[in-house]
């Protein structure tokens, strides 16, 4: 348990000299006294007599050490003791006070951390924690200065600072150098020079587009003669389409954006468009205000485009578990828990999840508070939205059309038949068939009579939809099992029988009439359902009585998958029961024989048992009765078709006869080749693209929230409300409690959260740290910020000009600060090894995407296209066998093959490997900050993937085609299509000799070409030399190897 | 190169640097190697060895009894009635309704509580001097007895299989955590510099997925490396064709000559880190095609694990865990999938056992002749286990198989500091609930580590806002189980 929090903090000071220090775990004060650190300033003094600071000095060893058991969480609490609010410290105990302001002598926690008897000792000997003599000095010198709480920096809202003054003004740019200057100018160092031009075309590129230059890109920057050449690259660089793709990408990272589901099935899903969303609004530089207003509740808005109900994608990147035999409901749980942290990470900087379970630790936020943000979120059903497209639309119309013309047709489609003088008589065979088959299918029929529903329940969370025919179709959550229930009233004179059809609707997977939306084998099959057990209750008229059972008999199916069967749904077997296999996309029905009629006026309750797993419930079904006499059965024709036959001959409609003629068709065993063709064509039908988003329920659906004890699902507490932390700014009196309200209280400018923790992260993005370094966390347990009054000011700036990121982007950009070079001295190294001062330019490796992106561009492969569903670029086969069951991995062999890195499809068990080597996240949780790991397996994977690989070939072909004839030129090429820059002579040497050495080996036979560039000698492009090939190839390789081709300096 | 670390691990790195600075004049490539990475040690008893290599071995806070792990997980969830927990009671009772107070509290994935009771499908016997009750389907783990502990009192929190895994695995049945293999790996390090210190093998797809070898929010250097047994053994280990070692050599020369002049002109220690990498890169290129030739193994000792060279088989992978622990792999994982029985429990065994019995007592008898077992601590097990009530779903096509049950199973350790020939723990008559010495899966992870010197309460990383460990905020040492 808890070890030092600050060793090394930089400390947070409005004071005029803010300093670095350091400090050990075990003899903090010690070394603190003495120490000169590493970036050169002397540690304050605390002596004995000096002053401490509560935020930096104290606060870190009191939570360390004493709030486990006297802090927020009431649970945990001991003694009834609360140290970390002035109120409770100073509470009388008994006659005691822990914390006498000023006095330590009266103190009782001095009297007990300096306690001999072990047994009075604090924190207790069996505790593990330690207070050092130096940390028991302080905790003294604090009480004796009036034990003062200053509140946490990052509660407090920003105020604009002062710009200060500095010496050199020379050397700024814009207020952001003031502060950097100001603080190297007290430290005594120096700004780096400014990088040169290919240096900062290169960076500007990778950070601005995450693309690299072309070498033709760089030169007309690098030759612009003219003032503004940078400002004016700047500006084309934020104009271009492909910012919004390098900066999406961060924020798909804490959006934990994925292809799949995760956990076991790990099946894929469509969110892709949600993906486009954040990349166009991050190009058209949409307010971060409104970017998150429409991402955490779009489809609250006052008529909500298509485009803000997209956005609610955000929370719905959170994972959900599709194995058999889960409770749906607890992984619902789950998710909301991963919405509530997420939603903390990213707009509070606060670590609220550790509140899930019992009051955070350190912050002050209550496990009631984490309950009550929890109640916000807990509210939306998660359907998924079709988004029409004009393509798609014509394909269905015509597809349509194309059934509609097939079955016009079937009539002429009739074999033909020879009668007895020879003649072809089709009109006749066709006429006398359907006339025998009309009267046969007659007297199967009964008169049925749809029943209104009068009340829908469930045992489990779904929503059950009447539609305009009576049917019920379901609708939001999907459990694994579940038990409708449906009260009904009948007017019929009698009841003889009653039916139950399971109806197709476009909702369904592949149209119903179950919503089981996977295929693992014949019994279990997309768009099937299975119905264990139906239960018919008659409800007496009076409430006191007790409903009486049914007695239903001979029960018979229009369908049944094998081994399933009507009989088996009375059977008071729960594993047994019907369900229709394959035959998903049609209506089907089953139909049961009152043993006794019911008289007149009958109220009915009917309960359908779905007791299965894998979510096998019903989509759309329909309840109907008939007073007919019994037997009545299943007549294996669809219920409009029946109604027409139930009419006397001769007495049918044209309409009905229509009906019956093409029902006849469309069964008639003559015609089974062309119903193959009408079937073919129902199941290529074109479906609309569809992305999941957030749908608030209606207030009678309204889901409560409970608290639960130790955060576990299994154990809810009292009930809560919404509501947002007490120590935050307040919530609107006069808004509703609901989400829509709560993401406008995250973007409101008295959070003292949201601006700080969101130009913090931009800030990250283009130094490789935070000014805050702890980017997810400006807790009282976050690093201190190296430059305070610089977040601020950025901060205020975010806020009043707008909440534009572009602004704040385009001030780092510009500034004198960004543009240095990143040499390091060895003197800087030792002062300031991790650029906190930031005298010199970030020098960071690029993430695992742009690693790709960067050999794509070099190479000339890269697909520039932007958007659209996700890509499988190749992968070294067996990858996928780490996860469970197989992955579809469909590589393309077209231009979906070289696509940005974005855009490759992320599976949440089986990442992308090369993006997964080289720090890439997985999306199973909100990532703020990506580790950058130096690692064999990144320089195995860049020497040896096929994909890179490839690159390098294609861009060797290149070179031997269009690119310079002379060797040097050529390198020359190669070099700057990689580093941008050219390359210097002893560099060009080295690549040469290498060159002409493995050009020879080639030659002579040592190595086969073909093996490298082609399959065959065949293969190669007319005209091109194989050994020139391979040569030019191994060269391109080594060049993509070199540390700077995936560095930003 | 800024991997987050926690400010302790900054300022260590903070030394490395100047450290390696002062140094990288003279011999980049080894000192390079000290400064992969720099910092990350982990607060284990003060153990500064790995302030300039966070692979390099280092001590934990206790004293260690295992250098080495081999996981086997029998990935599905085995049946401990059928296997290691005989219940001639559930024998007596079988096919009758179980108790209701046994079955009230149980969170059951796909049967019905009114399940009939299905007696142990296999018989037992006692066996070696300490008398160890074995199922008839193990007959090779029987001639083991004496060598291992067997746990008939382990239970977990969940009941579905990926979160159940990710739980052994993390400590957590959410994904994100890091896993044991890397927890040890941060507090240890690795005895190999030419190969990974956390191996994963499979012999197919798991349901947890990456995230049960995921170094979670650890560095990713401390992730598992999943050998494969389609393709390359380890991804992009091999040069592509056309490039042979000698192409290799070169280009990395050619690599390194001009990192070395960059790092000459920038100063900025990540390139020396590169190039070290690099340099591990080509002797991993070196060595793991030689480690997996297993044809060089005696005939004997290739019989005695039911090895046959060129295969994908739990019995090729035991072999390999060995040969790796021997190489100073730290931790190997081997996944046997197909364990998840929930119908003919019986038949659906005899096939498993067919695949893991031999290879996996040959184990524990092969690291015993080589006196390597001391020194190296092998753990089987699943998930969770199986329920004593049937599985029978003819909806489903199941008969006389048995449901998820986290409740109670059972695992067996063997060497590293465990108490051979005892049997730990007991669970009911039926099998539903452990009655004595109970053994949760953070109590596990506990023991693990314990066994390896590690303390799993001071084994921590920062991250969010507070230290986080394997065992949470629970776990606690299974003393009975020491040796």
């Amino acid at each position: 348990m808890g070890g030092p929090k600050r060793f090394f903090s930089v400390m947070f000071d409005h004071s005029p000299t803010p300093c670095v220090r350091v400090r050990s775990s075990t003899a903090a004060w010690v070394v603190r006294l003495v120490v000169v650190c590493s970036i050169g300033c002397v540690g304050r003094p605390i002596s004995a007599g000096g002053t401490v600071d509560f935020r930096t000095d104290v606060r870190p060893v009191l939570a360390k050490n004493c709030f486990t058991c006297h802090g927020a969480d009431e649970g945990a609490r001991q003694g009834g003791l609360r140290l970390d609010t002035p109120e409770g410290a100073v509470a009388d105990l008994g006659g005691r006070q822990a914390i006498v302001p000023g006095k330590p002598e009266d103190s009782e926690v001095l009297r007990r951390i300096f306690a001999e008897d072990a047994d009075e000792l604090m924190p207790p000997v069996d505790s593990r924690l330690h207070l050092s003599e130096e940390e028991k000095k302080v905790i003294r010198a604090w009480i004796r200065q009036g034990a003062v709480y200053d509140k946490h920096w990052a509660f407090i809202p920003p105020r604009r600072p002062r710009v200060p003054e500095v010496k050199d003004s020379s050397w700024l740019r814009n207020p952001i150098d003031s502060f950097i200057l100001d603080r190297l100018e007290n430290e005594g160092l120096e700004p780096a020079p400014e990088a040169d031009r290919y240096t900062l075309a290169r960076r500007l590129y990778l950070d601005l587009i995450g693309l690299p230059p072309t070498p033709e890109e760089a030169d007309s920057f690098v030759n612009d003669p003219h003032p503004g050449a940078y400002t004016r690259l700047v500006d084309r660089l934020f104009a271009s389409p492909h910012h919004g793709e390098r900066w999406a990408r961060l924020w798909l990272d804490l959006a934990r954006y994925a292809d799949t589901n995760g956990y076991e099935k790990d099946r894929p899903r469509s969110i892709w468009a949600y993906r486009d969303w954040v990349i166009d609004a991050l190009n058209k530089d949409l307010r971060f205000d409104q970017f998150t207003i429409e991402q955490i509740a779009g489809d609250m808005l006052p008529n909500p485009t298509l485009q803000q109900r997209i956005a609610t994608g955000f929370h719905r990147n959170t994972m959900e578990n599709e194995e058999g035999g889960t409770d749906v409901e607890q992984f619902r749980f789950e998710a909301v828990v991963d919405r509530v942290n997420t939603t903390g990470t990213v707009w509070l900087g606060m670590t609220v999840g550790c509140a899930q379970c019992h009051s955070h630790k350190y912050d002050p936020l209550s496990q009631k508070e984490y309950y009550e943000l929890f109640a916000f979120l807990n509210n939306a059903d998660e359907p998924k939205l079709q988004l029409p497209d004009p393509e798609t639309t014509r394909w269905r119309q015509e597809t349509q059309e194309e059934i509609v013309r097939l079955e016009s047709e079937l009539e002429g489609q009739w074999p033909l038949e020879a009668g007895a003088d020879g003649a072809e008589k089709v009109p006749e065979a066709l006429s006398e068939r359907l006339r025998a088959w009309t009267s046969q299918r007659a007297e199967l029929a009964s008169d049925w009579t749809p029943l209104r529903p009068e009340a829908l329940s469930t045992k489990k969370d779904v929503e059950l939809v009447l539609l305009d025919d009576l049917s019920i179709l379901a609708k939001g959550a999907h459990p694994n099992s579940n038990v409708y229930r449906v009260e009904l009233e009948s007017d019929l004179p009698r009841i003889t029988a009653l039916r139950l059809e399971v109806l197709p609707h476009e909702s369904l997977p592949v149209g119903g009439p179950g919503r089981m939306n996977f295929t693992i084998n014949d019994r279990l099959q997309v768009g099937d359902f299975f119905l264990s057990e139906l239960k018919v209750f008659s409800l007496p008229r009076r409430d006191s009585a007790e409903p009486i059972a049914v007695r239903l008999e001979k029960p018979t199916h229009s369908f049944a998958n094998k081994e399933c069967s009507a009989e088996k749904t009375l059977d008071l077997k729960l594993d047994t029961g019907w369900c229709v296999g394959d035959r998903a996309g049609k209506p089907h029905h089953v139909i049961y024989q009152f043993a006794e009629p019911l008289e007149a006026d009958a109220r009915l309750a009917v309960e359908l048992h779905q007791i299965y797993i894998h979510g096998m419930t019903l989509g759309r079904f329909r309840l109907s009765a008939t007073s007919d006499p019994l037997p009545v059965v299943a007549s294996g024709v669809p219920a409009e078709v029946e109604a027409a036959l139930v009419v006397v001959e001769g007495e049918r409609s044209e309409e009905e006869r229509w009906r019956i003629r093409r029902e006849f068709l469309l069964t008639a065993p003559e015609l089974s080749e062309e119903h193959e063709r009408i079937e073919k064509l129902h199941k290529e039908i074109s479906r609309y693209e569809t992305t999941l988003v957030l749908q608030e329920r209606l207030p009678h659906r309204g889901r409560k929230t409970h608290l639960r004890h130790r955060g576990e699902y299994m154990k809810p507490r009292e009930k809560v409300e919404c509501g947002v932390p007490a120590m935050l700014h307040a919530f609107p009196e006069e808004a509703p409690r609901d989400r829509l309200a709560l993401a406008r209280w995250l973007v409101d400018t008295q959070n003292p959260l949201v601006a700080r923790v969101v130009v913090n992260r931009q800030w990250q993005a283009f130094f490789g740290r935070g000014i805050v370094q702890t980017t997810e966390d400006f807790g009282t347990q976050s690093a201190l910020p190296t430059h305070p009054r610089l977040l601020d000011w950025l901060a205020i700036e975010f806020m009043e000009r707008g909440w534009s990121l572009k602004h704040i982007r385009r001030l780092i950009a510009a500034s004198a600060v960004y543009q240095q070079r990143s040499v390091v001295t060895p003197e800087l190294l030792e002062r300031d090894p991790e650029n906190l001062l930031l005298a010199r330019g970030p020098r960071v490796r690029v993430s695992g995407e742009m690693v790709r992106d960067i050999v794509l561009v070099a190479s000339g492969l890269l697909t520039w296209e932007i958007g659209g569903p996700s890509v499988y670029p190749p992968q070294p086969e067996g990858i996928t066998e780490i996860s469970y069951g197989t992955l579809n991995w469909k590589t393309n062999t077209g231009p979906g093959r070289f696509r940005r890195g974005l855009y490759t499809y992320a599976k949440r068990t089986n990442p992308y490997a090369l993006f997964g080597t080289f720090d890439a996240p997985s999306g199973e949780t909100c990532v703020v900050r990506r580790d950058r790991s130096n690692t064999p397996l990144q320089a195995l994977t860049v020497l040896n993937d096929s994909a890179l690989l490839e690159a390098a070939r294609a861009m060797a072909l290149h070179e031997l085609r269009v690119g310079p004839t002379m060797v040097e030129a050529r390198i020359d090429d190669i070099f700057r299509r990689f580093l941008t820059r050219p390359a210097d002579r002893e560099e060009r040497a080295a690549i040469g000799t290498f060159y002409r050495r493995q050009l020879e080996r080639f030659r002579g036979g040592e190595l086969q070409a073909a093996d490298l560039v082609a399959t065959s000698p065949e293969d190669a492009p007319p005209g091109v030399d194989l050994d020139e090939w391979a040569a030019w190839t191994v060269v391109a390789r080594a060049v993509m190897n070199f540390d700077e081709t995936i560095t930003k300096e | 190169m800024d991997a987050f670390l926690s400010p302790e691990q900054l300022a260590l790195r903070n030394g490395t640097r100047r450290h390696f600075f002062r140094d990288c004049g003279v011999g980049v490539g080894k000192i390079a190697l000290a400064s992969l990475l720099a910092g990350s040690a982990a607060k284990a008893g003060g153990a500064t060895p790995g302030a300039l290599n966070p692979l390099a071995p280092r001590r934990g806070h206790l004293r260690p009894r295992a250098r080495n792990v081999i996981f086997l997980f029998m990935a599905g969830g085995p049946s401990q009635a059928e296997l290691l927990d005989y219940k001639p009671e559930l024998e007596k009772h079988h096919d009758q309704a179980p108790p209701e107070d046994m079955v009230k509290s149980l969170r059951l994935a796909f049967v019905q509580r009114n399940a009939k009771l299905l007696g142990p499908q296999f018989g037992f016997k006692k066996c070696g001097r300490s008398g160890a009750e074995i199922s008839d389907a193990l007959p090779h783990l029987r001639e083991v007895a004496d060598d291992i502990a067997i746990v008939r009192s382990m239970h977990t929190d969940h009941f579905n299989h990926a979160p159940a895994q990710i739980f052994v695995n993390t400590g957590s049945g959410l994904p994100g955590r890091p896993s044991m293999g890397s927890w040890v790996l941060y507090g240890l390090g690795s005895d190999a510099d030419d190969l990974p210190g956390f191996v994963v093998l499979a012999n197919d797809g798991t349901s947890g997925g990456a995230a049960n070898f995921s170094s979670g929010f650890l560095p990713t250097l401390y992730s598992g490396v999943p050998f494969r047994s389609q393709g390359e053994p380890v991804l992009n280990i091999l040069s592509p064709r056309g490039v042979d070692k000698k192409l290799q050599r070169e280009s990395l020369d050619l690599v390194r000559k001009v990192n070395e002049r960059r790092l000459g002109i920038v100063g900025d220690p990540a390139i020396a880190s590169r190039i070290s990498s690099y340099e591990m890169a080509f002797r991993m290129q070196t060595r793991a095609p030689e480690l997996l030739e297993l044809s060089k193994e005696k005939k004997e000792t290739l019989e005695m694990y039911g090895a046959e060279p060129g295969k994908t088989s739990f019995a090729n992978h035991c072999l390999l865990a060995r040969r790796m622990v021997e190489r100073g792999v730290r931790f190997v994982h081997i996944y046997l999938t197909g364990w998840d029985h929930h119908t003919q429990v019986k038949a659906s065994l005899e096939g498993m056992c067919a695949k893991m019995d031999k290879p996996a007592a040959a184990l524990v008898k092969d690291l015993k002749q080589r006196g390597m077992l001391d020194d190296t601590l092998v753990v089987w097990g699943g998930e969770f286990g199986r329920t004593p009530i049937i599985e029978a779903n003819a909806g489903l096509g199941r008969s006389a198989g048995r449901d998820h049950h986290p409740k109670t199973y059972s695992m067996w350790l063997a060497g590293g500091g465990v108490r051979p020939g005892i049997t730990l723990g007991r669970s009911d008559d039926l099998g539903f609930f452990p009655v004595e010495d109970a053994v949760h899966v953070h109590d596990l992870q506990a023991t693990i580590l314990h066994l390896l010197g590690i303390d799993h309460e001071q084994l921590t990383f920062a991250f969010q806002g507070r230290d986080y460990r394997l065992t949470d905020v629970h776990g606690k040492v299974v003393e009975k189980l020491l040796a």
